[in-house]
């Protein structure tokens, strides 16, 4: 049933025949050596090849096929679709060729300007998400009430736990079983183990010399290699950044403490490690009745200095005097930093390798499609990933990607720079109105948006399939 | 088991007459299936798999049934589950043939097992309609998902799968209190009528009527059953209602084996006056909790007790006078026992580990999970609230909520002695809230049962991944 295409040339001792639940299967032993030394079938084919009795194999022969012909080809066959996600991945699991199936299910290039919403995950109750993590692999945590749910990398539902937070408004991944999770309402930073679903620690904002800083809350998280930054702030704004490390979950340095009575140096909202140059981006942007303002703030991890910074509204440096941020992102991956202008709804990029007074290119909008689309709104959001800036105005969701060249461009010139990107919308008009959007996170190519008083969460893949739809 | 055999000897064709002696070849419909001896012995003594596993290796039976729902099966024998292309199949021809193979029990552990229940991922998928005008009074669920609903006087048998139903009448204008001792016998009782009938469900006929007489030799009513694996308790008032009493009964022979708590009611001793309306076997401590509660024009007041049934002896026992529990639950898995407020509404925990005892145990142990300043409420807002346990999980039902305790476990460096963190899941999603208030709850297999008050149907919810 299954021949060997490849060449009739093949010596016998280099095929290897196979009895599966009582069908038979033979192939070369370089195909059913592709899946690594440590699969089974790798351990199965190394036995003597003067033996003409096929190895028998107690497991279900159509699922192996599926699982051959993934070997052979590393495409999934269209009969994979008679089998669930969860059973494929428990047999390629006893193959020991799961690293395969996940390379060969997993979505394409994530590209914003050619994205659907494929599916909503949606916790069984209290169901109205407060904060998500998603993971490289594609997997993602979502906080609910305060609960969090992990889904696996097939967007399976891996487990719940209960945490003794009412409300979780950070979330981070220490490691892989191990989330950091903070609220606005309770003190610390706790650290949850979804293997045994346990609180395994916490750490807590406190300075013997000012009894003020007490049941400080924490605003925002992120994991380097081996820490984790956590801005805190007390009940009289008061805020500082703790580093914790990863194995002890203690508390190695504080840096960036601030006073919080100004809008310029309130606690952090978002912070963003950046592997390449040490730094911690920090920034925070306040809507009230004058309009937004806020800070972006770069700190030197080794001696907690600020490198860098922009506040606004600022002194009037600035070209665009009024026209202050409502949200900032770093592109990790190019070293670009983000910020979506809240009047004018403009995006502008600054290099973080040539950081200076007024940085900020501000991006040309070249979309004749968008030109009459008023930028206004009252939420927004920005988030960078893969390359691509991801906007959101309340419902609606934009994405401003780059134009693939040909040459090459070194230094960033404004003049160049200004047309680099091109906006697009990534969603539908009836998208955008399931609600407005409150966070927006990219891993393992996928993009998880939020809304608010929306229960679930979306998420968002690009496809080569065409989707035709037929038309009677 | 063993997945692969025989790479130790001498292998299997189906071209040589050589036969691995650890490979089973079957024919079903034509159809050549081979597994190993240990996968089809993993069916279970004395089963049709394992009669043809000790059957000669030279010999090919041939089984003249459906290849495509054997496949399935050898696919369940083999990993324990059904493979997710039995989704094309109904429910109902697994479960004939499996019937005829002898692995139904197999079927059940996969699909309908106690230790599958999800508490965080339950969500309500079936509604299980009741014919006839009666909503449902009460109904009993089996470990394994069977489910028997009393409405009006019938009883509606549903199977574990919950696609086949059967309904019997009874004596009974209403059944009040039901038990399922198995898929097909029931203990009914009602609190106005004599006896506690055992009814067999298959054949719609009365096995027997267990009655508990006074002296005065008039009859009685039943008002709560309770079981434990090998035991049957059953709470009577005597119909003149001036004397209760919890009996024993044996749950195979169902003769009676012990009187626990019998109450004589002389003059205005209200307390003893109130039979228990919940009997709860708690099985981690060997212990039986009985609770009951009378409503008064000076309030609620109840007791709750927890009976040593060898000895006879009440072990812990608790008057309720402010804040009377309006249901109580005993969390074996959280070593707790749980009230809810029938003034406040709020849940409230004792643990059963430390049960002071004594005369001064009042209220004030009960820790509150909630507003403590609801508890002199004038109000009755706990009214009707029922409370349930499964596990280390406790459901809680308010109006028409269901709301989950867990318990946070805080690991390392918190030995102190303090309150543990218990914390509240509202369950379901936003559409489900504000239905029709809960009236009754209750667990099987995976799945969580509950029905509504003017509704005659009988909720499921289950995990999704868990579905039937």
């Amino acid at each position: 049933m299954d021949e060997e295409s490849t060449s009739h040339a093949t010596s016998e001792s280099e095929r290897i025949k196979l009895n599966v639940g009582g069908k038979l299967f033979e192939t070369t032993l370089s195909t059913i050596r592709s899946g690594g030394p440590d699969s089974l079938l790798f351990a199965l084919s190394n036995r003597p090849s003067n033996d003409p009795n096929p190895v028998f194999i107690d497991r279900d022969p159509e699922i192996f096929s599926v699982l051959l012909s993934l070997l052979r080809t590393n495409h999934l066959p269209s009969t994979a679709r008679r089998f669930s996600k969860q059973e494929l991945a428990d047999e390629a699991l006893f193959y020991g060729i799961d690293s395969h199936l996940r390379s060969a299910t997993a979505p394409p290039p994530f590209s914003g300007i050619d994205a659907a919403v494929v599916s909503f995950i949606r916790p069984a109750s209290e169901g109205l998400p407060s904060t998500i993590s998603a993971a490289d692999n594609g997997a993602v945590w979502i906080a609910h009430g305060g609960q969090i749910s992990s889904y696996d990398h097939n967007l399976i539902h891996a487990g719940t736990i209960r945490t003794h937070l009412d409300e979780i408004d950070s979330i981070c991944r220490v490691w892989p079983e191990i989330a950091a999770v903070g609220s606005k309402s309770e003190a610390g930073l706790h650290f949850y183990n979804f293997s045994g679903s346990r609180h395994v620690g916490s750490v807590n904002w406190s300075d013997p010399s000012d009894p003020r800083i007490f049941k400080a809350r924490v605003n925002a998280s992120t994991a380097s290699e081996s820490s984790v930054f956590a801005s805190f702030d007390c009940t009289h704004k008061e805020n500082c950044i703790l580093e914790v490390d990863k194995e002890k979950l203690q508390i190695v340095s504080q840096i960036a403490r601030q006073s919080g009575n100004q809008a310029k140096n309130m606690v952090p909202r978002k912070l963003t490690w950046i592997p390449a140059t040490g730094v911690l981006v920090g920034s925070a942007a306040a809507g009230g009745a004058f309009g937004y303002s806020g800070y972006v703030r770069l700190w030197d991890r080794r001696s907690g200095e600020v490198v860098w910074e922009a506040n606004e509204p600022g002194s009037g440096r600035s070209s665009r005097f009024g026209d202050s941020f409502a949200d900032v992102d770093v592109d990790v991956e190019e070293l670009l930093l983000f910020k979506l202008c809240s009047k004018s709804g403009d995006l502008a990029m600054a290099d973080m390798r040539f950081l200076k007074d007024d940085p900020w290119i501000y991006l040309k909008e070249k979309n004749p499609s968008l030109v009459n689309y008023s930028g206004e709104g009252n939420s927004y959001v920005l988030h960078c990933y893969k390359g691509q800036v991801f906007a959101a105005r309340d419902g609606g969701l934009e994405v401003w990607s780059r134009v693939q060249e040909g040459e090459s461009c070194g230094v960033l010139r404004e003049s160049d720079a200004e047309g680099f990107y091109r906006r697009n919308f990534v969603d539908k008009r009836e998208d955008s109105q399931r609600g407005i959007i409150k966070k927006i996170e990219g891993g393992g190519d996928r993009l998880f948006v939020t809304r608010e008083e929306v229960e679930g969460i979306e998420v968002w893949e690009s496809s080569h399939s065409a989707g035709a739809i037929p038309v009677l | 088991m063993p997945p692969f055999g025989g790479s130790q000897s001498i292998g299997f064709s189906q071209f040589q007459q050589k036969h691995d002696s650890n490979i089973v070849s079957i024919d079903v419909g034509g159809q050549l299936f081979q597994t190993t001896r240990q996968t089809l012995t993993s069916a279970g003594p004395k089963t049709f798999f394992s009669r043809i596993a000790e059957s000669s290796p030279l010999y090919t039976p041939f089984i003249d049934r459906d290849p495509d729902i054997f496949s399935l099966l050898l696919s369940l024998l083999r990993t324990g589950n059904l493979p997710s292309k039995a989704k094309n199949f109904d429910l109902q021809d697994l479960i004939i043939e499996s019937q005829f193979y002898g692995i139904e029990a197999l079927l059940i552990n996969s699909l309908s097992n106690p230790s599958q229940l999800e508490p965080f991922n339950l969500q309500k998928s079936l509604l299980l309609p009741l014919n006839g005008r009666d909503s449902p009074s009460t109904f009993s669920t089996t470990p394994y998902g069977s489910l028997h609903v009393a409405h009006g006087s019938k009883i509606t048998s549903f199977d574990w799968s919950l696609r086949r139903k059967s309904t019997v009448l009874t004596h009974f204008t209403a059944v009040d209190s039901l038990l399922a001792i198995s898929p097909e016998v029931a203990a009914a009782g009602a609190n106005d009528f004599s006896g506690l009938q055992i009814l067999d469900l298959e054949k719609g006929h009365v096995r027997e009527t267990l009655n508990w007489e006074n002296v005065t030799k008039s009859g009685s009513t039943v008002q709560a059953i309770g079981s434990s694996p090998e035991q049957m308790f059953v709470s009577f008032e005597s119909c003149r209602r001036n004397s209760n009493s919890i009996l024993v009964y044996d749950l195979q022979s169902l003769l009676p084996v012990a009187e626990i708590g019998h109450n004589e009611i002389f003059g205005a001793d209200i307390d003893s006056a109130i039979p228990a309306t919940k009997l709860q076997w708690v099985e981690g401590y060997n212990l039986l909790m009985a609770s009951g509660s009378h409503s008064g024009p000076s309030g609620v007041s109840g007791n709750i007790r927890l009976w040593d049934v060898r000895s006879g002896n009440v072990v812990w026992e608790v008057s309720e006078k402010v804040d009377c529990f309006a249901d109580v639950a005993v969390c074996d898995g959280l070593n707790l026992i749980f009230k809810v407020g029938v003034n406040s509404g709020e849940a409230f925990y004792v643990d059963l580990r430390n049960l002071s005892n004594g005369e001064n145990n009042d209220s004030n142990n009960w820790v509150c999970l909630g507003d403590k300043r609801k508890v002199v409420n004038g109000k009755k807002e706990g009214i009707g609230c029922k409370i349930e346990t499964q596990g280390s999980q406790v459901f809680c039902t308010k109006g028409g909520d269901v709301e989950l305790w867990s318990e946070v476990l805080m690991g390392k460096g918190n030995r102190r002695v303090e309150q543990r963190i218990l914390k509240k899941n509202l369950m379901g999603r936003v559409r489900d809230m504000g239905a029709a208030k809960v009236t009754n709850l209750a667990f099987g297999g995976s799945r969580m049962f509950l029905t509504r008050k003017d509704q005659e149907s009988v909720e499921v919810w289950q995990s999704t991944c868990r579905e039937i």
